[in-house]
This record gives structure tokens, sequence and C-alpha cells, in this order.
């Protein structure tokens, strides 16, 4: 077997734990050797994309898999879903609401961050169901 | 230039009983228990120290360097820490202190707070005034930290300020002089360091960011308490005294950070914590931050693994002498003088720090996924405790000594029971 693959479970509005599955995977890539670029990356679009789940969504998972070539984040949810994705996208633009913006978070930039730290994002959403979202990051050559 | 590294920490065999409270501080996770003794993984400790204050039976242990080392000098000075000034009760005044530790056997003393003032303002008016500069900036002053900076988060390695710490500033100045004032050659004159920091004698002997220190030898405030008590009562007071606010301050955690006078700074000390914050800087969640001040040992430098004095009350005696002390000033053509030591180099970091991996299971990929998966299916196994019992701080280290095939003969001895009390069953 040449990958593996690991499922944290992200609870709506626990933000006790908020942080802890990507604080895992940084822990479980540092033993594989990654570099620390692609570290950092995926780490930072982990804690992002966790982060979302925890202020927007019903509850959902983070999973990752990690094979020779590339490491692959998947971030899914039961809803609610995102009403226009175009504009979720734009740096700035946030859904959040004034108790959580008053905890620091919701500044509007955790799409546009996770975007800019994969290779290939993929977001896909249905209102009323949920929304999923796959991340690449590729290893770098000789790594 | 492969050089053999020599740690500072070590254990002395003789008083270890295997009882895993050092196992379970290490923050590197760099000690194990074999055959009943403590062992130190060496690629992975980074002295800080914290083994040495937790074991309950004096085991853990510091080699430093020997008086005898100045006889090799034809001339001797000391530098003793900042930290030294809280080990005594504050009527005894610095001045007495000092030389209290000058009449050990050296021929000058020299105060390590010419070298805080100069950090101080060298940073306060010049490098953290410098633009394009990365935040948030870390001090390059605990060398525990830099060393825990190189094994778990090596991305913050550029954050470190390249300024050398005030120790090693003072002692540049005080070996300079005291050539210029005897005629004598560089290695003609001795500089001890007194120290309260195991990290501290590891980077002057395996120095980063450095090639060599101008400090020939390192001692511990534990092992001359008893010298500098005989001495206080027949030294004099001494017109030394050089000490600012400021340098006091250096010794105990925030005071840099309060001398440097940032608007948006960060304190942090105790190892644990200054995981935690760092964590957090990689993530990229504290841009905002201009200075973040680490300490590894809690409560600054006054908590170092090496002194005789809690550091609380130790707090308490140099705050004391804070009072009466004036702030630190600097005339313009001093700056300048020393912002030019800094820019030649003198007195800046100007070797590269390099990463250390020593997490990883393997060099190469493809081995490293095959033996986390070994990892995971064999604490599947392990009862979860992380009781140490095994030797291994946690059944995840313990799961990965087996993969690695540090220890084969280790036993969980939980899982051992639990088979008895089901086959009695």
């Amino acid at each position: 077997m040449d990958n593996i693959k690991y499922i944290f479970e992200v609870e709506k509005d626990d933000f006790e734990r908020a942080g802890e599955a990507s604080s895992q995977i940084k822990k479980i890539l540092r033993q594989l050797g990654l570099d620390s670029g692609i570290i950092r990356r995926v780490s930072i679009a982990a804690y992002e994309a966790e982060i979302n789940l925890v202020i927007h969504s019903n509850g959902g998972t983070i999973s990752i898999e990690i094979d020779p070539g590339k490491v692959t984040i998947y971030a899914n949810d039961k809803g609610p879903g995102i009403e226009n994705v175009e504009l979720a996208m734009k740096e700035g633009y946030s859904t959040a609401t004034e108790r959580v913006r008053e905890m620091g978070f919701g500044a509007g930039m955790g799409l546009p961050n996770m975007k800019r730290c994969a290779d290939n994002f993929n977001i896909n959403s249905i209102l009323g169901q949920g929304t999923s979202i796959v991340m690449q990051i590729y290893m770098k050559d000789g790594v | 230039m492969a050089r053999e590294y020599l740690h500072s920490v070590i254990l002395k065999e003789d008083r270890c009983i295997g009882c895993t409270n050092c196992l379970k501080v290490c923050p590197t996770e760099a000690i194990r228990v074999r055959d009943g003794k403590a062992k130190i993984i060496p690629e992975r400790c980074i002295d800080c120290g914290e083994c040495i204050k937790i074991c309950p039976n004096h085991a853990k242990n510091v080699i430093t360097d020997d008086l005898s080392l100045l006889k090799k000098y034809k001339y001797n000075i000391v530098v003793p820490s900042l930290t030294l000034y809280g080990q005594f009760p504050s009527n005894i005044g610095i001045g007495k202190m000092l030389n209290a530790v000058k009449l050990i056997g050296f021929d000058e003393v020299v105060e390590a707070a010419i070298g805080a003032d100069i950090s101080v303002h060298v940073l306060k008016n010049y490098i953290l005034k410098k633009p394009g500069i990365k935040y948030p900036v870390i001090n390059s002053s605990c060398p525990a930290i830099i060393r825990l900076i190189q094994v778990r988060f090596p991305d913050l390695i550029p954050n470190i300020i390249d300024l050398e710490t005030p120790i090693e500033i003072a002692s540049r100045i005080a070996k300079s002089e005291a050539m210029e004032k005897t005629g004598l050659s560089y290695d003609d004159i001795g500089l001890v360091f007194i120290t309260p920091c195991t990290a501290r004698v590891t980077s002057v002997r395996n120095p980063l960011g450095i090639e060599k220190s101008y400090i020939d030898g390192v001692i511990s405030i534990r092992e001359i308490y008893g010298d500098i008590v005989r001495n206080i009562d027949t030294v004099s007071n001494g017109s030394i005294g050089k000490s600012t606010k400021e340098s006091l301050l250096w010794a105990i955690a925030g005071g840099q950070a309060a001398a440097v006078k940032v608007d948006n700074h960060l304190v942090v000390d105790g190892i644990s914590n200054v995981i935690k914050v760092l964590e957090e800087v990689e993530l990229g969640k504290l841009e905002d931050v201009e200075f973040i001040e680490c300490s590894a040992c809690l409560g600054g430098c006054v908590g170092g693994p090496l002194l005789i004095q809690n550091s609380f009350v130790a707090k308490n005696r140099i705050m004391s002498y804070v009072k009466k002390a004036q702030n630190s000033t600097m005339s313009k053509e001093d700056l300048d003088k020393y912002i030019n030591m800094y820019e030649n180099g003198f007195f800046r970091l100007t070797e590269k720090i390099e990463p250390k991996s020593v997490m990883s299971l393997d060099t190469d990929l493809l081995k490293s996924i095959q033996k986390m998966e070994m990892v995971t299916e064999i604490m599947k196994n392990l009862p979860g405790i992380d009781c140490g019992v095994c030797g291994s701080p946690t059944c995840r280290a313990f799961a990965e000594d087996i993969v690695k095939g540090d220890d084969n003969k280790a036993v969980c001895i939980v899982k051992t029971m639990e088979g008895f009390k089901n086959r009695k069953a």
C-alpha cells in the first residue's frame, strides 16, 4: 500500500477543539518527513477548512490522503450549503455571525487562503444539502 | 566540518531509578527508559534542562567546565549572568556579589549589563525599525528555544532576530578591551561565563549562528554558589554598578519586550507554552504581532535549571534593584558605533541556522508512509494511556520506536496484565 488516509470529525460550534484536526495532520506530515513548505501549506489549508466547518457548517469531516506524489485534503459537511460560491471566494467577504466575528474569526479570508495554498482547488455546494471541497498539494521534485 | 556535538545535559546512572518523570516533560520526546535507566537520544535533545528540573533523584545533571581551565590563560575575565543578582538577599548589593565572584580567581569581572544595554538600543532604534522586516520577530536570547525551532518549527528560523545574545556581546567587548589594555593576544585571555542555563553551556561549545564564541568556559551558578557565599562577607561593595533598569529586567520574562518598547508584543515563558504560541505563528495567526519574547524557562532566565534560588523569589529580589536603577541611555555616537559592529558581523548571527529534521520516520517518503501505517496498526493494540512504563513517553512513541527498530525488547506491561487477567477469567 503506498498511500494512507486519515479522517477527522469536526462538530458545529466546537471552538474548544477547533484546530485539533489540522494540528494532528501537521504532526503526521512532519513524521513522514515532508518538506516544511508543503507541511505549512497543507496545515493552513486544513486549518481554514476546519474552522469553516466549525463556524459555518452543521458539522462534517476533514480527511487527508497522502501518497508519494501529493497530499489531498477533503472537507465535507452536511449543510447548510453556500448560497453564492463566487462571492464566498472573494477576499474579505464573510457570512460569519457577529458573535463569531467578536471571537476573532470570520475575516473572510478562509476560502481564498485555501485556494492560495493548494495547487488544485475544487469546491461544490448545494444549498440545503452541504459543501464538499477537494484540495491537492503536490510534493516538490526529489522530496 | 562534522564536529562532534557535545550535549551538556547528562545522566548520573547511579542515581536514576527509571521513574519516568523526565520522560513526560521532555519537549522533543528525547528520553527513553531502557533497562531501568533513562537514556537521552542525542539527536533530539535540545539541552533545555527540563529533565534536570523535574528529576526527584537529582540524577540529571550538566557537564560544565572546571575552574582549572583558568590556568591556561595569562589574564582571566568572568562575566556573571544577570540572574546572579536574584540569588542572594537584596540588601547585599550588586557590587558585593560581583566582587565575590571575582575573588574566586579572576583578574576582572565584567557586567553582562553592558551587553544587555547594547542589545536594547540596537534593537529598539535600528533592527526593529528596518524596512521589510518579517513579523513576528522572535528573540534570539534563549538558546533552548532556538534549538526547539530548529527541530520543531524550522519554518520560523527566518523570524529569529540575528543579533547575538547580550552575554556574547559583553564577552566580545570585554575581550577586545582586555587585549588593548594588557597587550596580550586573544589566546592568552580567558573568559568564563557563569550561567543558569544548560542550553547556554551547549551553545558555547556548539554555537549556532556564529563560528566560534568568545567565551572559553562555562560554569554554573549552582556549582560556585558556595564559593560566593564564603566570599561575600570579605569583599567590599566596589564601585561597579553599570546595571540599568532595562538590563536588570532582561533576565525576567517580559523584560526584553518592555525594554525595546514595541507596541504589539507577546511574551511567553515555559517551553510547552512557547510551543503552543509558535504553532499559532506557523499557521499565520500572529502576523500582526511585531515582537515575540520566548523563554524556555518559566519566569524567564531566573527560572533556569542551574540556579539555587526559587524563580519567584529571585524575581522579587531583582525588582528591588530595578526600582533603584536608572533608565538606560546611549549617546548617538555610541549607538552608531554599535550599529556598525552589528552590520559588520561582530554582534551578528552571520552563519545560517539549519533545520534539524529528527521527527521523521524515514528519509524516504514511501518508506515513511509504510512505517506510518505500521505505527497506526500497532497503536490499535495499545491501551493509549501513555503511562510510560514501557520506557517510551507515549503509546504513539512506543509504536514509532518499534517501527524504527529502536528497541525490540520493550514490552507493554498493561497489555500483558490484561492478557493475564483474561486468561484467569
